[in-house]
This record gives structure tokens, C-alpha cells and sequence, in this order.
């Protein structure tokens, strides 16, 4: 019998319908995988299960019992746990104060330490992760272990289904190992995990069965062994694979050199780095997290300091700052799009503007009415879907401000593109759309250095990857002879023999 | 179609919580202004009314620069000092010096400019907290007007040559000059916010300064100017007091800090920053006015006064976070 049980749920947001009538099933103890693209409704489910957001309608059983939670007391009640990316730990306090907070055992008022330390030392020991010791501070660890104390102090709850919302998406390889151990285990008990992932590699490491959501509707629910990597994704975005990525523009190997780099060092974080970037070119950066990658496009765009190193842009010498890329011509898509890439609290027009005002402006004054139309001609460009350019870009979707962020570089005629992870937390419409920007700004003639943790796009779209590891680049690899696999190997460090299974599933 | 009509709600609730949240202070301006009308003999004047114009004209202007340094997200608590500071300059330059008024009013928002630029640049430079900074030179920039005067007051028939800038009035000797001058000043500040490139800069750095950096704005350049600006417009409500006493004293601006940063702060405007409207700081500095005005018709003593300036101040407050929750 299966021990949850999802009925015809639906939720309404205003204007969008989140969820519509999604049905399905996880057995008791399995490792459930919910997978999606983003907007499919696995955030709103979620909030739903944990007692955050309440459903319009539908039923929800769980162990037999109707379960409808109010708020999160209710689901904590109902032995039901969620652990967020971001966590809800009190960084100064030890890990037993965190794991008991609000049950602490007290004799007459009295705080039972010695009970205390224990409780946690046995949950931790269930847990292999007896390294922690009870009177640790929490803020002192590694996200990795602050993530082990929140699964700790949901099985000290004693509960009975742990939701896990990108529990990876801040870990390195040895703690992600050492998380899916603490699955493992969990499991051994008789937990049941519904495991939310953008992470493919993962759900075939450690699901039983996994459901696929798109657009609020159900799509499929099937056990792991019946479920291939491309039928996965198939089943996602909705369309065949082969069709993702546009055609891209011959590389020509002879093409001017837009960008050289030389020996660049930054810090401890990066070292040595060399390469060059040509003429209507996609350079892909490929690594893992804490791979230098990231650091590497803030520095070309003048976000960190060098501590040595040459850059030149067609022959001339180049001292990174925004506003000396800007002005030669090099524009950078940063990371973190809702914080960095566009101003939340200014409207589209502005936002779009914000780096050319001296070319709408006489004397400082600015003309508005070439605001209107050099903002108006982006939108319709990129195909901006807002009701007015007035509009504050806080009200826009995700991808409609990633959008906006690339309007606001376009606006200032790059020849160089930086762009930094610029399909995150995008929907699948949108992403198709960005392909295609980046395939068409390189037929112009444009050249793009795609910094991005998407293997997948990395191969769709350039025609050189360099592969980083610790802050060094590792490889140069020729994208049409290459191999995710490969790629993966020199990410992970050549002296790591690949035996686990991600890197098998990724090549099915 | 229903969609479409829920959204057209949530629109309409939306502006009328922003509508309540920035300018609800204008409701109960009215309805304050509705009860000394009903209650006082002498509110509703037109006398009365250019009275209170004129009273708010210095508190005004300086909160022209209050308002430019509060849109960045900074918090200036130098301003009344640097009043205090630059009416002595002033009225010494004048009664010491025998300099030309003229020539007194450059040197004097030449220091205002110039302790704008000290901010800035400690401020920018040295990444130092603004409400730090500014305390730290509001205290020096306190401690110098009073070493300048010996705490004695600065009097002299030279000043009469500036009293003009309180006294005169003009448009068929109707309009008080210094109402005139802060209101021309207004709408120079609304056209450099809303129509140049360094208005522009100030919402963007106001709003997300890291953002606006990345998109090639000098951000501590926009500081240091937005600083600049407030100190010289505190330079000039420094000279307007200094005409409008007669004299200037090391304490004459100990008062004003208060009104200023309120009327910012009641006028809508976010203390995060990026975010207000210069002429709701201008009804916001005519209103705090009204209230002193109207408690002295009432005959209230300078006490309740500030008690109920302050509730004022804490319902202001509230308005703007209960837009931020509700939106």
C-alpha cells in the first residue's frame, strides 16, 4: 500500500494555476525523486506537503489518514520534515540546543544536559556522523554537516516522510557522498524521502522511483529501473532532445582573436589561467562548484582583483571594471540574476537603459522618449512578455527578467559576451530562447565565453570547452570530439577513477 | 477572462496600499488641517498659510539633500550641524569680515559642499557605516560652530543685507521669497531625478547598489556627489536662517535635524533606499510646520510639541511597513 497518496491536487496563484489536478503515489521507505523544470509546480507541491501553502483542492492521505496540513506545526506533527536549501539553524548556538530547541529536557525549568548530549549523540551515531559532537557550534561547520544536523533533528522528530528541496545544490562531492550515506540509512529506518533535484546524475544514484511534473500537471510516475536519462528530460521539457539546441555556427579556427588571457591568478582561487576567445566563437567554462569557473568570469569583468596576469581585447591591453568592459565592448551576464543582473525595484525601460544613459542623454539630461525606444526595440527583441515597459521588473517571471538582463547587455553592443549560468532557474520556454540568442548573436558575428554547470548546454551550444578544477584549467577540449564523460573526468580531477554510478547514467 | 479580472483587482489593491502607504500622511494632514480650521480663528488665512510657508522653507531645503542622501539608502545625520556650522561662517564673514553677501553666501555653501565631500569620501573610501560617519562629523562640525561663536550670538547690521532672502516678498508683493526659493528648488530636485543621468544613477545605486556597479555606474562617484549636493543645500537653509534670525548662534540649527530627516521619512520615501518622492517630501516639510503652527494657535506649550511630532513620526513609520508587508 502506498503511504502517501496524492489526489487531484490543484492550486491557483493569481493569474497562474500552479498545480492542476496532479495525482500520484510514493510507497512507504522509498527514495521518491521529484524532478521538473522550473515552474513545473514541484516548489508549490512542496509547500503544500510541509504546510506552507494550502491546496485549492484535492485530497492528500498519508500512512491511510486524510493529512491537510494548515500550517508547518501541522506537518511537523504529522511526522512530516522538510529541509530547505537554505537552513533553519541558530549559527551560534551547540548542535544539541539546535537539535532540541523548543523540547529541551529540563527537570523543574532546569536544562538536562546530560540527557540532552545524549539524545543528540544517539541520533547522530544513527546517522554514521558521530565526528559532530553535541556541543559543537553550528555555525562553525561545513554546509555540509549543518545539512546532516537538520536531517538529524527531523529523525529526532521521528518523522515518518522527509522532504528534500535541492539538498545538493551548496555541496561538494564528498559531502554529497556523504549525504547520500545518510540517505542510506534513513532509508534502513524506514523513512520515506520525496527527493527534489535538478541534478539527474543524482536521482539515479540514490531514487527508487521518480515522478516527472511539467507545466502544474502530472506527466509520470515509474520506478527508477524503467526510466532512461533521455526519456527523462523527454518528459520534462515536453519535446525530443534533438531538438533543443539550434544549429550553431561553424567554428572557423582562423577567426580574429577577440580576447587573449594570460596567466591570470586571482587570490588562492585562481591560477595561471590562459586562453584566448575568437571572432563569432562560444567558449564554454566547464567545472564543478568551487571550480574556479564562477571567479573566472567576475574577474574578466572586474568583480574580483587580479593578483597578476594580462588580458587583451583585439590587441589592446585591458585593466578589468564594468565600466571600462562596457565601454570595450564587453558585457557580462552575472549569476545571480534577481540580485546582480537587473534592479528589482526599477522599471523594465530603466533597467534595460541603465548602462547606455550616456548615449540618451545631452548635458546629463536624459531624453526619455529615446529611453522609450531604445527599451522598446529590446523588448520586442527578445520578446519581453510585459503589458508595459513601465512595469517594475519585480513583477516579471524569472525568465522575463533573465530576459531583461540580457536586454540591458544587448543595449550597450557587446562583441563580447560573458555569460554566467544564463539558463538557471529558467523555464524551458524561455531557455529554448536563450539558445537561440546565443547561437544568433555568434552568426553576427559576436563572440561568447558561456560559463555553466549545464553539461548538456555546454555541448549544445560551444565549440570549445575549458574544463576547470581548483581554480586551474585543466583541459581544452574540442566540443565535437567530445564527451560529457570526459568533460566530467577532467572537472572531477584526472587522478579520480570514475567507478560511481552518475557518470555511467550520464552516458546511457 | 476572469484571470484578467483578478489581476485588474490585485492592481487596484496594489496602488491602494502604495497610495496609502507613500501619501497616507497626506490624509491626516488634511484632517489635521480640517481641525484647526474648525478650531482656530486664525488657521485658515492666508496669512496664516504663508506664515507656515515661510517657517518651512529652511527645514524644506535641507530636506531637498536629506532626501537625495535617503533615496541612496544612506542616512545623513550631519545636516543640522552643518546648518548650525555655516550660519556662523556666514554671519561671521559678514560681521567680522565685512565680506559682501554675495561673496559670504559662496564661501559658506563652499564649506557646505565641502564638508558634503568629507562625507562622501569617508563614506565611500573607507566603507564606513553613513549613520556612523555622519554622526562622528555632526558632533565636530557641532563642536566647531560652537567654538566659533564662544557660545556667544553673531549680531551685526551687516546681516541686514540678506534679510531680503526672508523678508521680501514678491508676484505683487504676495509670495514670501524664501517660499518662492523652496519651491523652485523642488522642482530643480524633481527634474534632476526624474529627467538626468545623475538622478537616474541615484535610484539605480539606491535600489541595488552591487547591480548598478556591475552595470558600469560609478557608484561612490554618485555618493560623493549626492553628499556634496546636501551639504551645499544645508549651507543654503543655513544662510536662510541666518536672515531669517538676524544672527546666528553655535546652537541655532540643534532642532532641525529632527524635522528634516522626518519629513524625508513621512514624505514615503524608503529608508532602504531607491525608492520616494521629492514633492511628498515637500508637503511632509509644510506639514510637520502645520503641526508646530497649529499647536501653538491651540496654545500648547514647545513640549507637546514634539511629543506629537514624534507619534507622527513612529504612524509614518508604520504606514511604510505596512506597505511592505502588504505588497
Amino acid at each position: 500500500m502506498s503511504f502517501l497518496r496524492i489526489e487531484n491536487l490543484s492550486k491557483t496563484y493569481i493569474a497562474v494555476q500552479a498545480l492542476k489536478g496532479v495525482s500520484f503515489e510514493v510507497q512507504r521507505g522509498h527514495t521518491h525523486a521529484l524532478v521538473g523544470e522550473n515552474g513545473a509546480g514541484k516548489s508549490t507541491l512542496i509547500k503544500i506537503l510541509s504546510g506552507a501553502e494550502r491546496a485549492d483542492s484535492g485530497r492528500i492521505w498519508m500512512d491511510g489518514k486524510p493529512y491537510h496540513p494548515h500550517n508547518p506545526k501541522d506537518a511537523l506533527d504529522a511526522n512530516v520534515s522538510t529541509i530547505y536549501q537554505i537552513f533553519n539553524l541558530m549559527p551560534d548556538r551547540s548542535i544539541m540546543h539546535n537539535m532540541l530547541v523548543g523540547k529541551e529536557p529540563h527537570r523543574g525549568g532546569v536544562l538536562d544536559i546530560q540527557t540532552m548530549r545524549q539524545e543528540t549523540h544517539r541520533v547522530l551515531e544513527a546517522l554514521n556522523a558521530s565526528h559532530l559532537k553535541p556541543e559543537m557550534t553550528v555555525g562553525l561547520l561545513k554546509v555540509g554537516e549543518k545539512q546532516i544536523i537538520e536531517i538529524a533533528k527531523a529523525l529526532l522528530n521521528q518523522s515518518q516522510l522527509m522532504i528534500m528541496d535541492e539538498p545538493t545544490s551548496a555541496l561538494n562531492q564528498t559531502e554529497v557522498d556523504a549525504l547520500f550515506k545518510t540517505i542510506a540509512l534513513l532509508k534502513e529506518r524506514g523513512v520515506t524521502i520525496l527527493y527534489v533535484s535538478h541534478r539527474l546524475e543524482e536521482i539515479f544514484q540514490i531514487a527508487d522511483s521518480i515522478t516527472v511534473l511539467r507545466d502544474g500537471t502530472h506527466i509520470s510516475t515509474r520506478p527508477i529501473h524503467e526510466v532512461t536519462r533521455d526519456s527523462l528530460v523527454e518528459d520534462m521539457i515536453g519535446r525530443k532532445l534533438s531538438s533543443v539546441f539550434p544549429p550553431r555556427a561553424p567554428s572557423n579556427p582562423d577567426a580574429e582573436e577577440v580576447m587573449r588571457v594570460e596567466n591570470l591568478s586571482v587570490g588562492r582561487v585562481l591560477h595561471t589561467i590562459s586562453f584566448n576567445l575568437r571572432k563569432g566563437e562560444v567558449l564554454a567554462v566547464a567545472g564543478l562548484s568551487g571550480s574556479g569557473k564562477t571567479e573566472l568570469g567576475k574577474a574578466l569583468y572586474g568583480d574580483l582583483r587580479l593578483s597578476a596576469g594580462k588580458i587583451t581585447l583585439k590587441g589592446q591591453p585591458y585593466r578589468p571594471s564594468p565600466w571600462k568592459a562596457i565601454h570595450r565592448q564587453l558585457i557580462c551576464l552575472p549569476e545571480d540574476r534577481k540580485a546582480d543582473g537587473v534592479i528589482q525595484g526599477l522599471p523594465i525601460r530603466r533597467n534595460i537603459t541603465l548602462s547606455v544613459l550616456k548615449q540618451i542623454s545631452t548635458a546629463g539630461f536624459l531624453n526619455l522618449k529615446k529611453e522609450r525606444q531604445l527599451a522598446g526595440e529590446q523588448i520586442q527583441a527578445l520578446e519581453i512578455k510585459t503589458p508595459h515597459m513601465d512595469q517594475e521588473v519585480s513583477n516579471l517571471s524569472g525568465g522575463n527578467q533573465q530576459k531583461v538582463a540580457l536586454a540591458k547587455c544587448l543595449a550597450v553592443h557587446p562583441e563580447i559576451f560573458i555569460l554566467m549560468e544564463p539558463t538557471q532557474g529558467i523555464d524551458v520556454g524561455v531557455k529554448f530562447e536563450i539558445y537561440q540568442f546565443i547561437a544568433d548573436q555568434t552568426t553576427q558575428g559576436r563572440s561568447v565565453l558561456l560559463i555553466s554547470s549545464e553539461l548538456p548546454e555546454i555541448l549544445g551550444l560551444s565549440h570549445r570547452v575549458l574544463v576547470m578544477h581548483e581554480g586551474r584549467i585543466v583541459a581544452e577540449l574540442d566540443t565535437s570530439t567530445t564527451t560529457q564523460e570526459e568533460i566530467l573526468r577532467y572537472a572531477l580531477g584526472e587522478e579520480l577513477t570514475i567507478t560511481d554510478v552518475r557518470s555511467n547514467k550520464i552516458h546511457e | 477572462m476572469s484571470i484578467l479580472a483578478l489581476d485588474n483587482r490585485q492592481d487596484l489593491q496594489r496602488r491602494v496600499i502604495n497610495i496609502v502607504g507613500e501619501q497616507g500622511f497626506i490624509v491626516i494632514f488634511a484632517l489635521w488641517a480640517l481641525y484647526l480650521t474648525l478650531n482656530t480663528d486664525n488657521f485658515a488665512t492666508t496669512n496664516n498659510a504663508f506664515t507656515v510657508l515661510r517657517q518651512a522653507a529652511v527645514i524644506g531645503i535641507v530636506a531637498i539633500g536629506a532626501h537625495f542622501i535617503i533615496l541612496l539608502g544612506d542616512i545623513d545625520l550631519s545636516s543640522a550641524a552643518t546648518l548650525t556650522l555655516c550660519g556662523v561662517i556666514m554671519a561671521k564673514l559678514m560681521v567680522q569680515e565685512d565680506y559682501a553677501p554675495l561673496l559670504a553666501g559662496i564661501v559658506t555653501i563652499g564649506v557646505g559642499v565641502l564638508i558634503g565631500l568629507i562625507n562622501g569620501l569617508i563614506i565611500t573610501g573607507m566603507k564606513i557605516n553613513s549613520i556612523i560617519t555622519t554622526l562622528g562629523t555632526s558632533s565636530v562640525l557641532g563642536g566647531l560652530a560652537l567654538r566659533q561663536t564662544s557660545g556667544k550670538t553673531i549680531a551685526g547690521d551687516q546681516i541686514d543685507a540678506i534679510e531680503f532672502l526672508s523678508r521680501e516678498r514678491l508676484l505683487n508683493n504676495n509670495i514670501p521669497l524664501p517660499v518662492i526659493i523652496m519651491f523652485v528648488l523642488y522642482l530643480a530636485a524633481f527634474i534632476i531625478l526624474r529627467r538626468t543621468r545623475f538622478g537616474a544613477h541615484v535610484f539605480a545605486v539606491g535600489n541595488n547598489a552591487r547591480a548598478a556597479w556591475l552595470s558600469g555606474i560609478n557608484t561612490n562617484l554618485v555618493k560623493v556627489m549626492a553628499y556634496m549636493l546636501a551639504g551645499g543645500l544645508s549651507a543654503f537653509g543655513g544662510i536662510m536662517q541666518v536672515a531669517r534670525q538676524g544672527t546666528a548662534t553655535g546652537t541655532m540649527g540643534g532642532d532641525f535635524l529632527f524635522p528634516i530627516l522626518t519629513a524625508v521619512v513621512l514624505g514615503g520615501a524608503s529608508l532602504s533606499g531607491g525608492r520616494g518622492k521629492v514633492f511628498n517630501t515637500l508637503i511632509a516639510a509644510i506639514f510637520l510646520t502645520t503641526i508646530t503652527n497649529g499647536m501653538v494657535l491651540l496654545g500648547y506649550d514647545i513640549n507637546t510639541q514634539r511629543i506629537v511630532s514624534g507619534g507622527i513620526l513612529i504612524v509614518a513609520l508604520s504606514l511604510d511597513r505596512v506597505r511592505t508587508l502588504l505588497l
